[in-house]
């Protein structure tokens, strides 16, 4: 947006020079050629000028020899001012054409000067007076007629320039309005766009707010390009966060709820399933029983103690105990958790073909704090589940890998047994799911509880080339001292 | 607020001081009356008056005298036309000269001196080279054109090369004879068969010459008089002599001044040198021979 909107400033900005320089080139044109329409008034006013001053020495001259006859320095004057209009003529620049006509018309001043000089100082006999004067006469008057000719040509010229100027600035004026209104349009436009721009993700943003306040977690924002895309990508992660928040406490307050249900249901049924459990083994070696009625108290019992087990670990699911935090290494507690494990579950495949362990420890983990029990049965538990997915033997393969720049253990636990029923792979966490004859269906639950109490994830996903594979991310937690020390 | 109260004592000031203006000024001395100088025509009118204009005023910036030019022709009565006109001074062709100092008593101060040297010239009579004339004897019944009556070399050389060639009587002589009205005109007249025979100053014949190939190509001279002064300025007797003075120094000295070499230059002349009376015997010798009486001379007008 930041890049869209320099783009539009930069165009209204471009736009907006063109547009000037345009304005004053044009004002400048049309001043340049007023200016040249003024020179040629002025050419034209000259020329009036020229013509009254050949004039008036040309009356001058009708007038000499008469009594009524101005003196000889007056017509002198009169033909020395004639002369200097025709100069004032060559001050300003003429084409090479005009400029030839100039110069053959100070050349036809020049001559009729010569005649009129030769008039006015010529003494001699009438005939001679008279022919010398008709002569001067007619020049005057040729010099008149081309004067005249050059009056016409510019007045023609002037009418034709003043006509060519005015179209000019008529197009002109036409041009700046057209483009004072395109620049007009483009900006509106351009406004309009930006202004749209902006809007409508925020609208979309703002709908997208009042949905989520009225409690739909799973709408999200989709479509926005740019900062508004970066604001809908962190908009959604807000969203997913808080539905994830939401499910949490929902879950904690069931767990709650689930948690005081079940003390008090433990009270009420472990105490009846003890006394039935006493009775029942009274019973049995008091009375005098066959084998089929010794057999059948034996099941009884044995499905007590069973009610027993469920209930412990639904007492421990729903009210789990709180972690003892210590310093321990992960690659311990699994050495620890596989060793137990081969010597007090045998492993049931080892009938058949056994379980090939295979470690890969990461000897620059770290020490963190955690609880080394609950993570020994957290370990524990998905070595057992292994065990039962491998029941003709396989290999268990156990990773750990230290990732620093996340300052996090990761510990991968693969088997290469029969793997998770894809319908239930989303759910494995869940309680009270099983896939087991006599599972309790709180195990991998459990072990999310806790895993999740050390602010750590777990999750699982079936191996491609087979097996289950589950991977635990804990962050690594330091002491205090450790801490200060650092 | 400071800027204001600053700008409104400005005014306040001005205010005051305009009232102050109008107590009279002290009262100028007159503008020096300006000197009227008349120009005789050695060629075309126009061209003279411009070839002088420069003159006149570089002399009025350096002498402090306002200097007016006056175009003054030889038709009539000069001397006459120098009073009607009331000038108070010319450039006066050497036998103008003469005769308006026998009339009037102007007085000759300076005159200029061409670029080759020389501050004289001399008349020449000439005809065109086809017009079959090579003596005197062959103008009987030709048209003469003369520059004017006041002039040495338009007027009196061609009388007394007549004379001594032997004809009596040119009235009768020739054709017609006429008088041009300047040197330029004789020539042109010439040229353009106006006229057979005619009579000019060097000085203009070979400016002419040299500005005009048919000149050298279609006239030919046939004779040559004494030198004699070229046109000078004589102011009347009774101007000041501080300003007689004035002008003679100007002009003597503005060769040596950058401004005054530029005049001179588009003048035409190398310098003006100092001109007396004595520079004009040759011209009293003519009047002798001719046996003109200067105070009684007439003009053709008064024939």
């Amino acid at each position: 947006m930041k890049k869209k909107i320099l783009i539009g400033l930069g165009i209204g900005s471009l736009l907006f020079m063109l547009l000037g320089a345009y304005i004053i080139v044009t004002v400048e044109r049309a001043t340049l050629r007023l200016d040249q329409l003024v020179k040629l008034h002025q050419v034209e006013i000259l020329r009036g000028h020229l013509l009254l001053q050949i004039k008036r020495v040309q009356t001058d001259l009708a007038w000499s020899g008469t009594r009524y006859a101005n003196g000889v320095d007056t017509i002198v004057s009169h033909g020395i001012q004639m002369g200097k209009v025709i100069d004032r003529c060559f001050r300003c620049h003429h084409s090479p054409q005009v400029m030839e006509g100039l110069v053959d018309l100070k050349s036809q001043t020049e001559k009729y000067e010569d005649f009129l000089s030769h008039v006015l100082t010529l003494d001699a006999n009438r005939a001679r007076r008279e022919a010398e004067k008709d002569e001067a006469i007619q020049r005057g008057q040729d010099l008149i007629a081309t004067v005249n000719g050059i009056i016409a040509l510019t007045s023609r010229h002037l009418e034709s320039s003043t006509q060519a100027v005015f179209r000019q600035i008529a197009i002109t004026k036409t041009m700046l309005f057209l483009l004072i209104a395109m620049g007009l349009l483009i900006l509106m436009t351009l406004g309009f766009f930006f202004i749209r721009a902006l809007t409508s993700p925020m609208n979309i943003l703002l709908t997208a707010t009042r949905r989520l306040k009225g409690g739909a977690l799973d709408h999200r924002v989709e479509g926005l390009k740019d900062e508004f895309g970066e604001l809908a990508t962190s908009f959604n992660e807000m969203a997913g966060s808080l539905k994830e928040q939401m499910q949490k406490m929902r879950r904690t307050e069931q767990m709650v709820v689930v948690g005081e249900l079940a003390a008090g249901l433990g009270h009420e049924v472990m105490n009846p399933l003890a006394g039935i459990k006493a009775a029942m083994n009274l019973l049995s070696e008091e009375l005098a029983l066959n084998k089929e009625d010794r057999d059948l108290f034996s099941q009884i019992v044995e499905q007590v103690v069973r009610l027993e087990a469920l209930m412990k670990a639904f007492l421990n699911f729903a009210k789990p105990p709180k972690p003892h935090w210590e310093r321990v290494s992960i690659n311990g507690v699994l050495a620890t958790t596989i060793d137990f494990y081969l010597v007090s579950h045998r492993p049931s495949s080892q009938v058949f073909g056994g379980i090939d362990i295979r470690k890969s420890m990461d000897d620059g983990i770290p020490r963190t704090m955690a609880d080394p029990i609950q993570l020994q049965q957290v370990f524990l538990n998905l070595f057992l589940n292994a065990d039962d997915a491998m029941p003709n033997g396989g290999a268990l393969a156990v990773r750990t890998l230290y990732d620093a720049s996340a300052d996090s253990i990761r510990i991968d636990i693969k088997d290469t047994g029969t793997g998770i029923d894809p319908e239930i792979l989303g759910r494995i966490f869940s309680p009270f799911l099983t896939t087991k004859p006599k599972g309790t269906g709180l195990g991998l639950a459990i072990c999310k509880q806790i895993i999740e109490q050390h602010d750590g994830s777990i999750r699982a996903e079936n191996d491609p080339a087979g097996g289950a594979l589950f991977y635990i991310v804990l962050p690594v937690k330091r002491g205090e001292e450790e801490v200060r020390a650092a | 607020m400071k800027k204001l109260l600053l700008a409104f004592s400005f005014c306040v000031v001005l205010v005051i001081g305009c009232d102050k203006l109008e107590t009279p000024a002290p009262l100028q001395p007159p503008p020096e009356k300006a000197l009227l100088i008349g120009l005789l025509p050695e060629h075309n009118i126009f061209k003279q008056v411009r070839r002088y204009e420069p003159l006149a005023d570089y002399l009025a910036k350096k002498t402090g005298v306002p200097v007016r030019l006056k175009a003054l022709t030889y038709r009539g009565n000069v001397i006459e036309n120098f009073q009607f006109l009331k000038l108070d001074g010319a450039f006066f062709g050497s036998f103008s000269y003469v005769l308006a100092h026998a009339k009037l008593g102007v007085v000759v101060l300076a005159r200029p001196e061409h670029p080759d040297g020389i501050s004289s010239c001399h008349g020449v009579i000439f005809v065109r080279k086809d017009s079959g004339i090579h003596t005197v004897r062959q103008m009987r019944g030709k048209r003469l054109a003369l520059v004017a009556r006041a002039t040495t070399t338009g007027y009196l050389f061609p009388s007394i090369f007549l004379k001594r060639a032997g004809v009596r009587n040119p009235e009768t002589f020739f054709k017609e004879i006429y008088y041009a009205g300047s040197h330029e005109e004789t020539i042109d007249d010439v040229l353009d068969r106006k006229a057979d025979v005619g009579a000019s100053k060097n000085t203009v014949y070979n400016r002419f010459a040299a500005e005009d190939p048919r000149i050298g190509r279609d006239l030919v001279i046939l004779g040559k008089s004494d030198d004699v002064p070229e046109n000078a300025l004589a102011l009347r007797q009774d101007i000041e002599d501080s300003v007689k003075r004035k002008l003679v120094d100007a002009l003597i000295a503005m060769h040596a001044d950058p401004e005054g070499a530029k005049v001179l230059q588009a003048f035409g002349a190398r310098r003006f040198i100092g001109s007396t009376d004595a520079d004009y015997r040759p011209v009293m010798t003519y009047t002798r021979e001719l046996g003109i009486d200067l105070a009684d001379f007439k003009f053709p007008t008064e024939e």
